[in-house]
Formats: structure tokens, C-alpha cells, sequence
């Protein structure tokens, strides 16, 4: 571990440290014991930033503070559960079609292009138009993987048929290893850098996608997310009425989150390479 | 050296000189001058551009077809709350079981194209609807009359099959419009299909025409006809409007609406919320609401926000559970989270507590309400009624700094007689009266745990929705468990047709005329459909036999009588014992006007209308609107 | 293996793939068409309640009335199966969807047809020169990853691309048209005063809605492209050229970019068919009239023949761009033979 931290390089430190941060805020601080910030008039209204209340309240007296993290934690649930179903289902089913080829291939490649060509926003809006009375996290993060595996399972296929082409393969191949054993032990390896970054890439996405359904209003209304925080802000005119308190947090919460999540991805892609090139 | 710092000073005022000169002759995006030009805004973009005819399906009367082009046979008067006629020259001269009736055409209004409006279009207008099933009220029409037919050039007569004592009130403008709008025979009589008529460069009476259109439907430009004088407005009341154009365009979401106020792209808005008020009246000194200080709003728009029922569900049926409700609400927390306190109560069921309401209704009923008294299942009882709303927000508001008055009536007219009061323990007495269970593990009903569905309307009614949502949280606080929705529309209006929702932040209420008939009917028992059918009316389900007796009594009786009157006080009084919806605000509108460019808009020191640009009245604003010299 | 045999195989690839070209298309209609109609949302009740909360009353038997000629007129009236077999005959074959709902009875088509250049129009030029610069950049900042330039410019696509879209769209708008009164707050298109005014009011339309998807666009070809490249430069045969001495740029033109461009131009395609569709926020915030919010009134009305349509022709022109990308894949990786 003290070996890991000497050789990473500022980029996957910066990464670590803030992806660490949101962790911590969004599953640690959360757990401490507070009063649902959802709940209207607990406390003044409008109250300016202060010891008690680090981000001040909002029009509806709700602490802003426990509102972020409440947020942070509803936001990344649902992109780690879209990004992990995404990338888990979209690397299977990727590398399955692009090794076993024949029938197997074209069946599942219909199935992974139909849920390419469909356009996800739309649907999107359509299924949330629908639920969005009985929307939860969870229901609402399922939705949005839907979308999220078939885009990774093309690519991850384009890679496979790419790299099975190449010399090493065919080296594994001629020495007898089955196909699951090439995957795994030549494949999974290569594929891991992009499943990684498509791991960020997912989360990012379905965090953006919560916000926009959000800000078309159409995330579930009690949904505290950073992207219906940013609408309830916006929908008491918090940008006209100068309340950065209130609309500032959960924006700059998403940008740092993303930062974050990206430095730490590119940072590891280059500690990656420059073990390997040692 | 020097002389660079000089052109740097220069090169700023001469750019400011360009820009104020640009100004003075500043032409709008349709390239009409800015200073002849009254820019409205549309709530939406019509979906069908290029569409004036309105007997077609989806055309959208509130893109200033009805507000400007539209001939009505009756008008509103809605400061006064009494009707005039339009197209009429009088009221109908009915016969003494109300069959037949005389209506006399005012003369002297001409088409656009220069045609004398007369019987002859009236009784074509009748006509085509009751002969075109394609046309959506044309059923009704053949339901309700027998023929229509010319006595003379301004005369005509009506038979109704049934007694109809309401025909001015059903066929003429009451609140926002009305779907009888006299077509130009010598053109509709010459078209193969009337609801496939586009009416693209529309012959009207009304005193615009349309210059322009945009095909992508986001804007209508209209002009001032020629000969204005002609024109219903010009007839009846002898004044030109003063802009020679009025564009209605949709300006875009709030974000956008009040950018385009603030650089006075735009003079009249719709409708806003308080806190988009406060930044736009700051920006700019010349944006006005109805009144120019706290609170801002007219309380007068005639459909009252609240909370609806779904009873023909448990226990949403039982009135004992309804009044619960009531009483598990702070109703002055609710009032701060919708509008920061703005607004007058209206907390009776289904009548809205406009100033005429107030005065007509309301008020008269206060010494009952102040009485009346609830069961509460255990022997006691508990008068549910607080009168001391008014005085209590004035409280709240002037601690925060507004300028309240503190006159009694002024205080009324502003927050209302009173709402219900805020009594957990009554509610729970109630509650448990209806047959719901308390464990400490929350509220059951039936063995079961209790959970509330609670919907509202997405990116609609700013005051609904709020209402509701702080609704939910009041309910959530008294410790039931509910769960929060929103829909759009097109679900919403299944959901409402066909029962799918148990209790809802929505508005099945109304009252402009002093004769309740038109607002009451649809709450006839007779209406309702089973759970799951699509009914006519009556979405809420509520079956109150003594209700429904009064309203088919009421339909017999003349709206001038005092049974009328009567009968609508009675009904009252049974609809608040029942409570089939509870009621926070009257309509709270927010309607702001930027005087940059005009003056002279309708406000509560200048009330010659109310400030309804989206009702067909509006053609009688623009006669007052004057331009800024 | 003979030429004849390469044939067979090439026509053999292309018949399947085109078969599941067609394949892909009809599960995704199919999924279109039924989808919408489970909802309880219903574009019938939806009118009625249009007119109905505008006047605030309306008879009973009225509505009742009203309810039947609406559902004959939208076409509703049918079984599910017929409405689906009607469609599929119209609607795919014929590229006919029937009335618009909500714009009743005007064609799906003859609405789609209005509004789909606006966001062709935007869409093909910011997504080609998103594509353009950020591969142009991404690529130096992944092949050269150690060069001061680099690391700005990445660290400039790293700050601008994390920001939800709907805020750097509200920033630019706030910045630009109500501050600086540059351009207007909502695109108001003249259509009906000449063709030059039309261009005047076009292009002051479209500048805002255009920065704000480039900005973003080019964020995220950026980080793409370095990415990749930066994967492909650290692989042994770019170490190999550098061992053999080649010069720089020729390592960077002939094998990163070669190599990395693969992925990059599949994501190109694929952007491309999606431009029928990936404009819903830009188009509502600025008001930029497009298919995407022709797509979110049909769905907010459900226009179940409006939903359809926009959503067919996005279907067919995304599986379209796929095909092509397979057929032509082969072309520029060698390594890859029709299989």
C-alpha cells in the first residue's frame, strides 16, 4: 500500500483523495443521525450559512447541508448501481459475442444494438413520466442501466475482435487454452483499463442523466438527488434571488465529484503503463 | 499615449450612443417597431401553427385567437362579475318555462373583410356545430337545442328542448372563455369540412387580424384592423386598441421568462411565482404586479387550490377521515411554503373565494361556520373553524418586514375570513372515528399499514403543486406514511377521469357568477362511473344524495332568483359538513407587466379588468393600454 | 484462399448483417409502439382535460360526447394488434405514422419534416467539429502526454466537461444573452419575412445552442481520445517505431492515430445517427425549436404517432450508422476480416 502511494502519480492521488471525500460524506456522514432534510419548516427560512447550519437553509427551511449529503448519497447509489450493472453486463456480453462469434454473436449483438439505436433520453423521459410516482433509487437506477450496458458490450467487442486478431492471442490459443481461460487470464486484464474508465464514465452518465431528467422535472419528487436539488433551487429562483448557498453546493458537488472520478481514472490508466513499462 | 486613453473613453460613448438610438427605433425580432408593438406571452407554443379556425381540433384559443379575433355572444365583465353582450345586444328574452328564446344582435359590427355581421351568422354558427358530429360540442348542442332560426337581420330565436335558464351564462364568456364563437357565414358556408378548415388568414370580427405566424407555432403576430371602429370592441365600446401590433409569443421556461421582463422583451407575462417577482421588480423599476407592494398578487383568479379526494376509495369516503385530514394540517406553514404567506384562504369546499364570492358567500356564512361543530366519535365535539388566520399571517409577514395593513376588512379581503384549524389531536380522535388504527409503528387501516398516495401536476400550476407538496409534508410530520408523485398531464387526466389516485393536489373548483349552477353540476352523484371507467365529471366520485338533490333543483330555477342564491347557500353548508376537498388559497396570480414600452395595465389603484390576459376579455384591455411617450 | 471464395464470404456477411440491421429496427419499433400505450397516460383524456382546464367547465354529457369523436378521429379505436399490424405497414414500410395527436390531423410526417433540419442543422455541425478538435487535441495530449500544453488543455477539457450540461447552458445564456444582450434569450426563427432575415435570426439562433454542445462535445472526445491514444502510444509496436528511430509525428500519424481512431470513428458514427434525438435539453433550454422537443411535448400529450415517428426515424438512422461502421470497419483495421 505505502509502495502503491510512492509510485502513484499527482493525478491518481488528487483522484483518490476526493473520490475518497465524496465516499466518506456520502456514506459516512450520512450516517450520522439527523432529522430528514427533506422535511419543510424544521428550521428558519432562508437562514443565512452559519456553525449550525454550514450552507445556511433553504426558501422551504430545510438544512442545505444534510440536503447535499443526503444528495451525494442518492446520486452515487444510483451511478454505481448503473455503472456496475452497465459495466459487469456490457463486458460479459461484449467479450461473449466478440469471442464465441457465429449465431451466439449475432443474437446477442441484435439485442445489444437494439438498445444502442433506441435513444435513451427519450425513453427515458417516457418510462420516468410513467413511474416517477413510484420511483426510487434503486427502481430509478435500473432505468437508467437499461441504457447503460449495451454501449460498453460494442465496444468491449470492437476490442475483443481487435485483439483477437493480434499475436499474443493466437500464441495462448495454439498453446491450448480454452476460450474462458484466454478471456480471463489475456483479455480481461487488456479490457480492464476501458471498463475501468467506462466504469467512471457510467457513473458520470447516469449521475447526468439523473440531473437532466431532474431538471425537466421529471425525477421522482421526493428523490433527493444532486440533480433535484439543483432543480428545487432552480424552481424557487435561487440563481435570480442570489441563494449560492443553495443552488451553489449541489453544483459545485457535481463537478468536483466528476473531477475526482476522472483524475482518478487517468491517473491509474498512467500508473498502469508506467508499471508496465518498468 | 493621450490620445489612445481618449479613444478609449470615446469609442464607449459612442457605442452607448448607438445602442440608445437602436433603442429608440428598436424594431422586434418580427421586425415590427418595438414601440408599436404589445408583446404577450403564451403559456405554451401552439402545436398546430397557421390554425385560426376554431371548431378544428387542438387550435389554441389562448395564442391570442380568443383574446383578440374571437366574436362571443356574451362577454365578462370580471371586475363587476356580471356579463355584457358581444355579439348580443342584450340578454336573451326568454319565455316563462325557459324554451324559448329571443336574443337580439348588436348592430353595426362588421367581418374584417368588410361583410355586416348579422342573424344570418349566429344562426349558421348554431347550426354547423349541431350539424358537424366532428365538432367536440356538437353532441351537447343537439342535447340541448331544438333549432335555432333568423327572425329577422338582428334577430333570432332559440328553442331548447328542456327548460334552460342559463343560456347566456352556459353559451357566453364566464371564466376564461367559452367554445361558441360566431364563424363569418359567407366564408364557413362555402368550406367542404369545417373541422378541417384551417382558417389560416381568418375573417374576424374581433378587433386584430393576423399579420404573421410562425410555422414552428412559437409566435403570432396580429394587427390592428382598419377598421377598428367596426370591430365588436370598437362597437361596443367606441375606443381603438391602442397598439397597431400585439405579438403573442411563448417566451420559454422562468429562467428565461424573467430575463426577457428584466431587458423588456416582453410586457406581459403570464403568470410567476413570488420569487421570481421579487429579482424581476428589483432588476427593473418598471415591472409591475396588481398591486405595486406586498403582496403583489390578485387573489381573484377563480379556481381555488387545495387538496382533492379520491372517495370513492377507503377511507377517503368516509368525511370523518376528510376532516382529519383538515385538521392534521398547519395550514399557516402551508401558506408560507407556497407563496411566503401571499394569498387569501379559500378553505371552503368547491366554491373559491373570490372578492364577489367572499362578499356573496363567504362572509354570509360565517356566523354558521363559526358554530359548526364535529362529531369526533368519543362524545366531544370541536368547532373546526379559525377565524384568526388573517391576523395571525399579518403577524408573521410584518415581522419579516413587510408592509401589512392592519385595517379588518383590508386584512380580510388580503388573507380571507379564516381557515381550518391546526389540531393533531382532533385529527388523530377522527382518524381513529373513521375506522384507522394508531400502533406505535405508525398509523393501520384494516390490519394493514397505512400509506397516503399523494400526486400532483408537473411543471403546471406553481400553486397547486407546492400546495400539495407542502401538504405531504404536513401529513408526513402528523406521522402518516405517504408517498409523493408527480404527472404530467396526459397521466394526470387519465388518473383524474378514471379514479387512479387517492388524494391530489388539483382544481375542480371555480366561481365568478353569483347563480353557483355551472360550477356545482359536475359534482352530481349522478355522474360517477365505477373505479377504472372513464367518467363525465365527477373524478373526485363524491356521493352526497342532499348535494345532488340541489343541484337538479337548482338547474330548474332561473340564475337571477333568489332561490338560486339560496339553493347555493344550502349547498354550501352541506358540501363543508361532507368536505369532499379541502381548500388552501383562492387563485394567487402573479401576473407582472413592464411599463418600459406601455403603461396604463390593469392593477388594483386602476382595476377596469382583471389582469387575465389568457381570458377572451383581453381584447378589452387593449383599448387601455396606452404606449409610453 | 481464391477470390471467389472471399466473395461468397464478403456477400454472405453482408446479407446477415443486413439481416440484423432490419432485425435490430423491428424489436426497436416494436418495443416503441407497445411501450407508450402501457402507460396509463392517454392522449384522449389528455385533450379533454386540455380544454377542460382552460374553461373550467364543461357539461357532462358534453365531455362524454367529445370522448367518442376523439377516439374515432385519433384512431384509437381498433385492438392493440390491429393498431400494431396497421402500423407496422404504414409506419415502417412507408414511412407514414399517421395524424399527429396533439397537432390533430396534421401528419406525423409533415411536422417531423418542418422541424427536423433545425436540429440536423445544429447537430451534424457540432458533433463533426466536436469530433474534429477534441480528436485533434486528445491525440496530442495523449501522445505527447508530458508537454506542458498538453496537460492545460487537458486540464481545461477535465473542468468543462463534469459540468452537468443544463448549467453551462444556463451560464451561457445568462452570460451572453441576458448581461451581454449579444443574442436572444429564446431562438425566435422569422420564417415569413424573406430569406435574408430568415438566415439574420437563424444563425443568431443557433450561435449560443452551438458553443454550449461544442464546449461539451469536445470535452469528451478529448478525454476519449487521450485516453486511447495514450493506451496505444505506451503499446510495444509504437515502442518498436521509436526504437527504429522514426520520427514523432510519424509515429503519432501512422500508428497512434491509425490505431486509435478505430473506436473513435464507431463513437463518430454512432454520435452522428444519435444527432435525431441528443438535442432534448439544448433545444428546450434555448428554445431552439428541434425533434428533441417535438419528441418531449409528444411524450408529455402522448401523441403515441408523434412518439413513434421521431423515435422510428432515430432508430433507423442509429442502426443505419452502425451498419455502415461494421461494413466499413474492416477498411480501416486490415487486421479484421469479414467474419
Amino acid at each position: 500500500m505505502k509502495k502503491f502511494w510512492k509510485h502513484a502519480n499527482g493525478r491518481l492521488k488528487v483522484g483518490i483523495i476526493v473520490t475518497l471525500i465524496f465516499l466518506f460524506l456520502g456514506f459516512v456522514v450520512y450516517n450520522i443521525p439527523h432529522v430528514n432534510p427533506f422535511s419543510y419548516n424544521t428550521y428558519g427560512r432562508r437562514l443565512p450559512p452559519s456553525l449550525e447550519h454550514p450552507f445556511g437553509t433553504t426558501s422551504m427551511g430545510q438544512d442545505i447541508f444534510w440536503l447535499l449529503i443526503e444528495a451525494i448519497h442518492n446520486s452515487l447509489v444510483i451511478g454505481f448501481i448503473v455503472a456496475f450493472i452497465g459495466t459487469v453486463v456490457g463486458v460479459f456480453v461484449g467479450l461473449l459475442a466478440g469471442f464465441s462469434g457465429g449465431w451466439l454473436d449475432r443474437i446477442l449483438m441484435v439485442i445489444t444494438d437494439t438498445f444502442v439505436v433506441i435513444p435513451s433520453l427519450p425513453i427515458l423521459v417516457l418510462m420516468t413520466s410513467l413511474m416517477r410516482g413510484s420511483a426510487t433509487v434503486i427502481l430509478m437506477a435500473l432505468v437508467l442501466a437499461m441504457f447503460a450496458w449495451a454501449w460498453p458490450s460494442r465496444q468491449i467487442r470492437s476490442l475483443a475482435l481487435s485483439i483477437k486478431e493480434r499475436d499474443f492471442i493466437h500464441t495462448a490459443w495454439f498453446s491450448g487454452e480454452g476460450t474462458v481461460q484466454v478471456i480471463v487470464t489475456e483479455i480481461l486484464p487488456y479490457a480492464l483499463t476501458w471498463s475501468l474508465s467506462n466504469f467512471m464514465n457510467a457513473t458520470l452518465a447516469a449521475i447526468a442523466s439523473e440531473s437532466s431528467l431532474a431538471v425537466l422535472g421529471l425525477s421522482p419528487a421526493n428523490l433527493i438527488s444532486l440533480g433535484n436539488m439543483i432543480q428545487w433551487a432552480r424552481e424557487r429562483n435561487a440563481i435570480f434571488t442570489q441563494q449560492w448557498n443553495w443552488i451553489g453546493p449541489p453544483i459545485v458537488a457535481t463537478v468536483l465529484l466528476f473531477i475526482g472520478l476522472f483524475l482518478l481514472i487517468t491517473g491509474y490508466n498512467d500508473y498502469l503503463s508506467m508499471k508496465r513499462g518498468r | 499615449m493621450k490620445r489612445r486613453v481618449s479613444a478609449f473613453l470615446v469609442l464607449p460613448l459612442l457605442l452607448l450612443l448607438v445602442f440608445t438610438a437602436a433603442n429608440v427605433y428598436a424594431v422586434t425580432e418580427v421586425g415590427t417597431p418595438r414601440r408599436e408593438t404589445l408583446i404577450v406571452e403564451t403559456q405554451t407554443p401552439t402545436d398546430v401553427p397557421g390554425q385560426f379556425n376554431s371548431y378544428m381540433q387542438g387550435t389554441q384559443m389562448g395564442f391570442g385567437i380568443h383574446q383578440l379575433m374571437s366574436a362571443m355572444m356574451w362577454e365578462m365583465d370580471t371586475v363587476k362579475g356580471e356579463q355584457f353582450g358581444e355579439v348580443a345586444a342584450g340578454f336573451p328574452e326568454s319565455n316563462e318555462d325557459f324554451t324559448e328564446h329571443i336574443v337580439r344582435i348588436r348592430e353595426g359590427i362588421r367581418w374584417s373583410d368588410g361583410e355586416e355581421l348579422n342573424a344570418d351568422d349566429v344562426v349558421f354558427t348554431f347550426n354547423m356545430i349541431m350539424d358537424n358530429p366532428g365538432i367536440g360540442a356538437s353532441a351537447y348542442y343537439n342535447t340541448v337545442f331544438e333549432s335555432v332560426e333568423k327572425v329577422d337581420d338582428y334577430t333570432v330565436r332559440i328553442k331548447t328542448r328542456e327548460s334552460f335558464p342559463r343560456l347566456a351564462l352556459r353559451f357566453g364568456v364566464t371564466i376564461w372563455g367559452n367554445d361558441l364563437r360566431i364563424v363569418p357565414e359567407h366564408i364557413y358556408s362555402k368550406v367542404d369540412d369545417v373541422t378541417t378548415f384551417k382558417d389560416s388568414n381568418p375573417v374576424v370580427a374581433g378587433p386584430y387580424t393576423v399579420h404573421s405566424y410562425d410555422p414552428l407555432g412559437k409566435w403570432v403576430l396580429y394587427e390592428r384592423r382598419e377598421d377598428w371602429q367596426y370591430s365588436t370592441v370598437g362597437v361596443v365600446t367606441g375606443k381603438m386598441p391602442q397598439a397597431k401590433y400585439v405579438l403573442f409569443k411563448y417566451v420559454g421556461d422562468d429562467t428565461t421568462r424573467q430575463m426577457a421582463m428584466v431587458n423588456n422583451e416582453v410586457d406581459i407575462l403570464c403568470e410567476v411565482t413570488p420569487e421570481m417577482v421579487e429579482v424581476m421588480t428589483a432588476m427593473n423599476p418598471n415591472i409591475a404586479c396588481w398591486y405595486k407592494d406586498f403582496p403583489y398578487a390578485t387573489s381573484d383568479d377563480p379556481c381555488s387550490k387545495g387538496i382533492a379526494f379520491q372517495m370513492a376509495k377507503e377511507p377517503f369516503d368516509n368525511p370523518d377521515f376528510r376532516w382529519g385530514i383538515a385538521l392534521a394540517m398547519n395550514f399557516d406553514e402551508i401558506s408560507l411554503n407556497i407563496f411566503d404567506g401571499v394569498g387569501r384562504a379559500s378553505a371552503l369546499p368547491i366554491l373559491t373565494a373570490t372578492s364577489a364570492m367572499q362578499e356573496l358567500y363567504y362572509i354570509p356564512l360565517l356566523p354558521w361556520l363559526e358554530e359548526f361543530e364535529l362529531d369526533l366519535g368519543d362524545g366531544t365535539t370541536f368547532k373546526p373553524f379559525d377565524p384568526d388566520y388573517a391576523y395571525r399571517m399579518a403577524e408573521i409577514l410584518r415581522a419579516q418586514g413587510y408592509d401589512v395593513p392592519t385595517e379588518h376588512d383590508e386584512l380580510i379581503d388580503m388573507f380571507g375570513i379564516g381557515c381550518w384549524k391546526y389540531a393533531p389531536d382532533v385529527a388523530e380522535k377522527l382518524f381513529i372515528k373513521a375506522g384507522l388504527e394508531k400502533r406505535t409503528d405508525g398509523w393501520y387501516f384494516k390490519g394493514e399499514p397505512f400509506t397516503i398516495n399523494m400526486t400532483y401536476l408537473a411543471d403546471t400550476e406553481a400553486q397547486a403543486g407546492r400546495g400539495l407538496i407542502a401538504a405531504y409534508d404536513q401529513l408526513v410530520k402528523f406521522g402518516f406514511n405517504c408517498n409523493l408523485a408527480s404527472e404530467s398531464s396526459a397521466t394526470w387526466d387519465s388518473n383524474a377521469a378514471t379514479g387512479n389516485f387517492e388524494i391530489a393536489g388539483y382544481w375542480p373548483t371555480g366561481g365568478i357568477t353569483r347563480d353557483l349552477y355551472s360550477q356545482i353540476s359536475g359534482w352530481d352523484a349522478d355522474l360517477i362511473v365505477p373505479l377504472g371507467e372513464r367518467g363525465s365529471g365527477q373524478g373526485s366520485r363524491w356521493r352526497n344524495e342532499e348535494a345532488t338533490r340541489i343541484i337538479h333543483e337548482l338547474a330548474k330555477v332561473s340564475p337571477d332568483s333568489d332561490e338560486s342564491y339560496e339553493l347555493g347557500m344550502e349547498f354550501m353548508k352541506v358540501a363543508i359538513k361532507d368536505l369532499p376537498f379541502i381548500g388552501f388559497h383562492s387563485g394567487v396570480k402573479f401576473v407582472p407587466t413592464n411599463s418600459t414600452y406601455w403603461t396604463n395595465y390593469p392593477s388594483a389603484e386602476n382595476p377596469y379588468n382583471g389582469p387575465w390576459w389568457w381570458w377572451s376579455c383581453f381584447k378589452y384591455i387593449t383599448t387601455e393600454i396606452t404606449p409610453v411617450q | 484462399m481464391s477470390k471467389g471464395v472471399k466473395q461468397l464470404k464478403f456477400s454472405k456477411y453482408l446479407g446477415l448483417r443486413i439481416l440484423t440491421w432490419a432485425l435490430t429496427i423491428w424489436i426497436g419499433v416494436t418495443f416503441i409502439f407497445f411501450v407508450p400505450r402501457m402507460f396509463p397516460s392517454d392522449p384522449v383524456e389528455n385533450m379533454i382535460g386540455r380544454i377542460q382546464s382552460r374553461s373550467g367547465q364543461m357539461d357532462p354529457v358534453e365531455m362524454e360526447a367529445l370522448r367518442k369523436t376523439l377516439r374515432v378521429q385519433f384512431g384509437l379505436e381498433g385492438s392493440l394488434m390491429e393498431q400494431y399490424l396497421s402500423f407496422l405497414k404504414k409506419g415502417l414500410l412507408q414511412f407514414d405514422f399517421g395524424p399527429s395527436l396533439m397537432s390533430f390531423p396534421t401528419p406525423v410526417g409533415d411536422i417531423i419534416k418542418t422541424y427536423l433540419p433545425y436540429t440536423l442543422g445544429l447537430m451534424l455541425v457540432t458533433t463533426v467539429m466536436a469530433w474534429l478538435i477534441g480528436n485533434f487535441i486528445g491525440l496530442q495530449a495523449g501522445f505527447r502526454k508530458h508537454r506542458l500544453s498538453s496537460k492545460i488543455l487537458e486540464a481545461v477539457a477535465i473542468c468543462i466537461y463534469p459540468v452537468p450540461y443544463f448549467i453551462v447552458a444556463l451560464i451561457l445564456q445568462i452570460v451572453f444573452a441576458f448581461i451581454l444582450n449579444w443574442f436572444p434569450l429564446q431562438s425566435t426563427i422569422v420564417t415569413m419575412g424573406g430569406f435574408g432575415m430568415f438566415i439574420r435570426s437563424l444563425i443568431r439562433a443557433s450561435i449560443l445552442p452551438a458553443i454550449s454542445l461544442l464546449l461539451l462535445g469536445t470535452g469528451w472526445w478529448i478525454i476519449s481520445m487521450k485516453s486511447l491514444s495514450g493506451t496505444v502510444a505506451e503499446e510495444d509496436f509504437v515502442l518498436y517505431a521509436r526504437y527504429r528511430g522514426l520520427p514523432e509525428t510519424r509515429i503519432g500519424r501512422s500508428y497512434v492515430l491509425r490505431n486509435s481512431i478505430i473506436t473513435q470513428v464507431t463513437a463518430l458514427a454512432m454520435s452522428l445517427g444519435g444527432v435525431f434525438s441528443g438535442s432534448i435539453m439544448t433545444e428546450i433550454i434555448f428554445g431552439y425549436p428541434g425533434v428533441g422537443t417535438l419528441i418531449q411535448k409528444a411524450i408529455l400529450q402522448s401523441d403515441y404517432n408523434m412518439i413513434l415517428g421521431c423515435i422510428t426515424i432515430s432508430i433507423v438512422a442509429i442502426s443505419t450508422a452502425t451498419l455502415i461502421v461494421d461494413l466499413i470497419y474492416p477498411l480501416i483495421d486490415p487486421r479484421i476480416r469479414y467474419s
